[in-house]
């Protein structure tokens, strides 16, 4: 299979169709049949004015992480674009407006900071497109077409994408915007020298069809709980979970289902227990700071044994943080947040199969287990596309995941009762003969507040049975080695793993003896399988994007020595080039 | 109708006996006796009763608080969450099995400190939740310190010169929330407070039922039984309670008028 | 001389010349070098053995823009001048943008020349001058048979011995262009068309073209005055280079064909000189204009324009002699007039 690896960023300004372009070229390209993960960014003020920039990543196989390189710039604005020349690769190409509307100072033009080594490439956006349409309006659609004629892309599937996408507006816009879009391409056949060595033909996928879509982790994560059944949604506004709130507030009334905005997050959180309580499944998604104002009945949910579904969208913090820049720093309030000993459900998902597939099984899980149930994403993993097969939930995963007390229980029901494994049969209101009354106080077996000093331990003793005999139902850490004993062990969570598993297998290709080990019950944790990994290797890295070393600190103890901690905040996703580097000075 | 705590007592002995009682769970109450609680109590337990709602699906839920308590105390199934979050949860409960008749209880501190910022918008959602705020403007749980409905010069060990903050009025509050049925009643007389619940139950929507009550261990000056039954009085025969702007300026001209205050209609 | 900023437009032999010799001498200025052409500089006259296979395209370049970066000169290249304003001393570039400098050296050189009555026929000829128009011809010969070559200029012959070398049928149409802009005699001419006759090469003389159509995609129809025609797959144009200075006819330079500039090479504005194949100089023992064409001439002529543009006052001075062989006569000079 040819190799392709190829980075292409789109930059301009606000109103420049920058990210219109971005979507578009994704699903063309997803369409074409390649893979891609793909990552925009925004204009940080509410005003919306500023630089926006999509980042794509296109091969042919499974795109774990983005690059830290640039290979196809298209510039829509020069000024912003000017930002983003210290990311290009060697020999990269640059497309640019080569007539705009009027002259521009030396330094603001894109074509005075590129190096000598890129090809910098100028195609008339504006005046194309303005000849086809009579307006520069789709101009961003002629770079995208001079990119595609430039590489060798079919125009094929960016005209279905733009037909499909443009089809609400009428046909004369679809005509116009294709009109624009096959300017830039015939100039780009024509007119651009394409034996330049910026410019290559990109091998194109034969054959297969592709029943791929491309999903958000956001969108990945509405539509699990969607189709495990979610029918209630209660929630508060917080970046970056915002549009998995927006999503149900369409998809939920479709299916029966209702959602509410709530005050706050301490009464989203309130009424996803409330739910669960009666039998009814439920969700709320928050980020740190929101995850803090629940934190007192998570703790509640712990001690009452109350299940309860919380997707927390991790960005930069503490406190109110970086809103819109990603991180994973939250593991530690995630699982231990709170008062006394509250360890509850944590896991984390690293790529959006795994947002979708988790949130699925969440629900079963929190309900069996009678706690509720923490899903760690981050910004990244949130707000990036990956094109993905089709995402379904299969029916085991979906059912009701309770235990309801047996039928000859009935008038002698025992709500907490200690059992061998420490999960209490639950019932639900509305079962005659089972009534209890749960509490957020310490409480004997049937439920009324009972401090004393045995019952404690016992009580206690339940609670963190049941919590460990989860790891039968949660997904174990995973090896990506060769096997055997390994020269560096790489372990990551999260959006991280991507990154690192790439950086691993390059290492592999170098002839380092490496392995990653991916973690995606953050809590509890499967200690043995995680300290038989850490036995064959020689030395164990744990990267992650916090200043803490979280995960570090919680499984760190399993290792026979230190672990190498590599901690990074700078709000961006964690480049896989850095952890190959670290692997490789740890292998000399 | 007045009554002091001795013949509420004996009042309350007699209806032990009856069947009416069957509703109570096992757990002894662990309020003091004389509590108001145990006249709000009897009140709802009578209401349910009336209406033959099952008791497994009712559901109570509580916030913290000598009030809080109230779910052990019911044969019913319930929820004791934490400090001033019952109303949320009390929603969730609801509108996740829309069958189960839900309660939400909680004194004066869990439901206009803590928890006051629940209060308007379960009000304007106006889910099918009936709220009960046990109001003794006291924190008795605590051992008494001033609550947010307690007057102006309240004095406790919290506050030994007396307070200097002015009361919430609940029942003004609920009205300029948008709750479709508001009534103030009074713990010692259970009666008025089964015949307004079973109207509020009843009621498809938000019912708040702002009840007074005492705290006899611990509110020595204020709200003591001899006061609340020289001051409490039934709202005038003119009340119109389908008259929103009538009721708020009863709430605020008069504190201690009882009854239904305002009851929205609904087809 | 810091924070000055020298532009260079140009990357051929003078200008490279050029660029590298204002940073060495102005070790703290800004150095830029503009180049229409994608690709560092290159020898045009490897440009035939390119064709005819002998050596790949990387063996093409001179300097490498990774050479231009190790000496802090900024290497633009894929850009064009459109325009240049000697009094407010910037120069645009063709996506407008607008670039001030401090002094400016034109060494644009020169491009493939049509003569007049030619014109017409612009869209069917091919030219080879720079590496584009090589890799076109390399595109195509593959699937060419027969080439027709007009002109007669001193890269036709380097041409046509690559082709000979390709296995290519070879017209060769000797007209009083040949040797172009040198004037040869007669018998210079004759001793040509033997050499190139022994070789295979059908040599027309004497006539003129009358027209040219295109039967089909693949090749190009000629037709002469004398009713004589001729099927190729291919036709090249060989008439010489001309000063490629049209986006200086705004500028207020005396010009000519080229740029007339002094013996120092200067414009006659300050900071602006013009030196390589697009200058005409003055010769002030002659009280006349001279051009120079070669490569070595045209890396002394770089080397002059830097100095003096830094304040030195080189005269121009010229090789001693470029020997030119064709068709294993060598042709000797360095300097001519007339054309």
């Amino acid at each position: 299979m040819p190799e392709v690896d190829l980075t292409i960023e789109i930059c301009g300004m606000s109103g420049d169709g920058t990210i219109a372009a971005g979507g578009l070229l994704n699903a063309a390209l997803s369409k074409a049949g390649f893979f891609l993960m793909a990552f925009d960014s925004y204009p940080a003020e509410i005003r919306g004015f500023g630089r926006c920039v999509t980042r794509s990543r296109v091969g042919m196989e499974e795109m774990l992480a983005l690059a830290s390189e640039t290979h196809v710039l298209i510039s829509l604005d020069d000024e912003q674009s000017l930002s983003r020349v210290p990311f290009l690769a060697k020999n990269a190409t640059v497309f640019f407006d080569n007539r705009p509307p009027s002259f521009v100072e030396e330094g603001r033009s894109i074509a005075a900071h590129v190096g000598p080594d890129v090809t910098l490439l100028g195609v008339p956006f504006r005046d194309l497109t303005a000849r086809a349409t009579g307006t520069t309006r789709g101009r961003n659609l002629t770079a995208l077409g001079a990119f595609a004629g430039a590489f060798d892309l079919p125009p094929g599937p960016f005209h279905e994408i733009i037909r499909k996408k443009f089809d609400p507006k009428g046909e004369k816009v679809v005509l116009a915007n294709i009109k624009s879009f096959d300017a830039g391409l015939q100039y780009a056949r024509e007119k651009l020298d394409r034996s330049a060595k910026g410019i290559f033909p990109v091998p194109q996928k034969t054959g297969e069809e592709t029943d791929r879509v491309l999903l958000s982790g956001n969108t990945a994560i509405a539509r699990g709980a969607l189709d495990a059944g979610l029918k209630l949604y209660f929630g508060y506004p917080i970046t970056p979970a915002t549009p998995i709130m927006e999503y149900l507030a369409k998809a939920l009334p479709e299916k029966g289902g209702r959602l509410l905005q709530m005050e706050d997050e301490i009464s989203s959180i309130g009424a996803v227990l409330g739910s669960f309580y009666a039998g009814g499944r439920a969700m709320t998604a928050t980020s740190g700071p929101g995850l803090s104002l629940m934190t007192e009945l998570i703790t509640h949910g712990v001690m009452a044994e109350i299940p309860a579904v919380i997707i927390d969208a991790q960005r930069g913090g503490p406190a109110t943080g970086l809103p819109t820049k990603t991180e994973q720093s939250d593991l530690h309030a995630a699982v231990f947040g709170g008062p006394g000993d509250s360890a509850r459900i944590v896991i984390a998902p690293t790529n959006v199969s795994e947002c979708y597939g988790y949130t699925v099984k969440s629900f079963q899980i929190a309900e069996k287990y009678q706690t509720p149930v923490i899903v760690l994403t981050d910004f990244f993993l949130d707000n990036r596309v990956e094109n993905v097969g089709m995402p379904r939930a299969v029916p085991e995963e979906i059912f009701d995941g309770n235990v309801y007390p047996d039928p000859s229980l009935k008038d002698r029901y025992r709500r907490f009762e200690r059992t061998e494994s420490g999960i209490s049969p639950r019932s639900i209101p509305g079962m005659e003969g089972f009534l209890f009354t749960t509490t957020g106080l310490e409480h004997s077996e049937i439920g009324v507040p009972d401090y004393a000093p045995q019952n404690h331990m016992l009580m206690s003793d339940k609670r963190h049975r049941k919590i460990t005999g989860a790891m039968a139902d949660l997904p174990a850490p995973r090896e990506f080695s060769k096997g055997g004993s390994l020269k560096v062990g790489v372990i990551a969570w999260g959006s991280t793993f991507g990154s690192a598993l790439e950086a691993v297998r390059k290492a592999e290709k170098k002839g380092i003896r490496a392995g990653a080990l991916k973690i995606t019950s953050i809590f509890p944790y499967h200690a043995d399988i995680i300290r038989e990994f850490m036995a064959r290797c020689g030395e164990i890295l744990i990267p992650e994007l916090n200043y803490e070393g979280q995960l570090a600190n919680l499984i760190g103890h399993l290792f026979r020595k230190e672990v190498q901690r590599l901690d990074r905040v700078t709000g961006e996703p964690f480049p896989a080039s850095i952890i190959l580097e670290k692997i490789e000075s740890l292998a000399k | 109708m007045k009554t002091s705590g001795r013949v509420l007592a004996e009042k309350v002995a007699k209806i032990k006996d009856s069947k009416i009682f069957s509703i109570r769970s096992s757990n002894l109450p662990t309020w003091c006796p004389g509590c108001g609680y145990f006249g709000i109590h009897q009140g709802l337990n009578n209401a349910i009763q009336q209406l033959g709602l099952p008791h497994h699906e009712v559901v109570t839920v509580s916030g913290i608080g000598c009030a809080g308590r109230y779910p052990f105390f019911a044969h019913t199934y319930g929820l004791h969450t934490v400090h001033g979050r019952a109303l949320p949860v009390a929603t969730g409960v609801k509108l996740a099995n829309p069958r189960l008749a839900v309660f939400a209880v909680g004194g004066d501190g869990d439901g206009l400190g803590i928890g006051g910022g629940h209060l308007p918008h379960i009000a304007r959602r106006d889910i099918d939740v009936t709220y009960l705020l046990f109001d003794n403007s006291i924190y008795g749980l605590t051992k008494g310190q001033p609550s947010p409905s307690s007057p102006v010069g309240f004095k406790t060990k919290a506050s030994p010169h007396g307070t200097t903050d002015a009361p919430l009025n609940a029942t003004l509050m609920a009205l300029s929330y948008g709750a479709t049925f508001v009534a103030r009643l009074f713990a010692g007389d259970p009666e008025a407070i089964t015949e307004a619940l079973v109207e509020g139950i009843q009621h498809k929507g938000f019912s708040f039922f702002h009840i007074y009550s005492t705290c006899v261990t611990f509110d020595k000056q204020f709200k003591t039984w001899d006061h609340l039954h020289e001051w409490v009085h039934p709202l005038p025969d003119s009340h119109d309670p389908t008259n929103l702007k009538q009721a708020m300026d009863e709430a605020l001209e008069d504190q201690f008028s009882l009854g239904i205050f305002y009851r929205q209609r609904k087809e | 001389m810091s924070g000055q900023h020298f532009l260079v437009i140009g990357n051929g032999p003078a200008g490279n010349e050029a660029a590298l010799t204002l940073r060495e001498k102005a070790p703290d200025a800004q150095v830029t070098i503009i180049s229409r052409n994608l690709g560092g500089s290159y020898c045009p006259h490897l440009i035939p053995d390119y064709i005819a296979g002998k050596i790949p395209e990387e063996c093409l370049f001179v300097v490498t823009p990774d050479a231009y970066t190790d000496k802090n000169i900024k290497f633009r290249h894929g850009q064009r001048v459109v325009d240049l304003d000697p009094m407010k001393k910037t120069v645009i570039l063709d996506h407008k943008e607008v670039i001030p400098f401090d002094g400016v050296i034109i060494a644009v050189g020169g491009k493939p020349r049509i003569p007049e009555y030619l014109r017409v026929f612009e869209d069917s000829l091919l030219t080879l001058k720079t590496v584009e128009d090589a890799r076109i011809w390399v595109s195509m010969l593959p699937e060419t048979d027969s080439v027709l070559l007009i002109g007669g200029d001193l890269t036709s012959f380097a041409v046509s011995k690559a082709l000979i070398h390709l296995g290519k049928k070879i017209y060769f149409m000797l007209t009083e262009h040949a040797f172009w802009p040198l004037r040869p005699d007669g018998a210079l001419l004759d001793e040509v068309s033997q050499r190139l006759a022994c070789r295979g090469v059908e040599v027309i003389s004497g006539k003129r073209l009358k027209s040219l159509t295109r039967p089909s995609g693949k090749c190009v129809a000629a037709r002469f005055d004398d009713g004589y025609e001729l099927e190729v797959g291919m036709i090249g144009a060989f008439y010489g280079l001309t000063p490629d200075i049209d986006f200086l006819r705004r500028s207020g330079f005396r010009m000519d064909r080229g740029v007339l500039v002094d013996e120092f090479l200067h414009t006659g504005f300050e900071g602006v000189y013009a030196t390589g194949d697009c200058a005409q100089i003055y010769h002030p023992d002659l009280r006349d204009y001279w051009v120079s064409i070669g490569h070595a001439n045209a890396v002394i002529l770089g080397r002059t324009a830097a100095n003096n543009l830094l304040g030195g006052e080189d005269q121009t001075a010229v090789v001693a002699e470029s020997i030119f062989e064709v068709e294993g006569i060598n042709v000797n000079t360095s300097w001519w007039m007339e054309f």
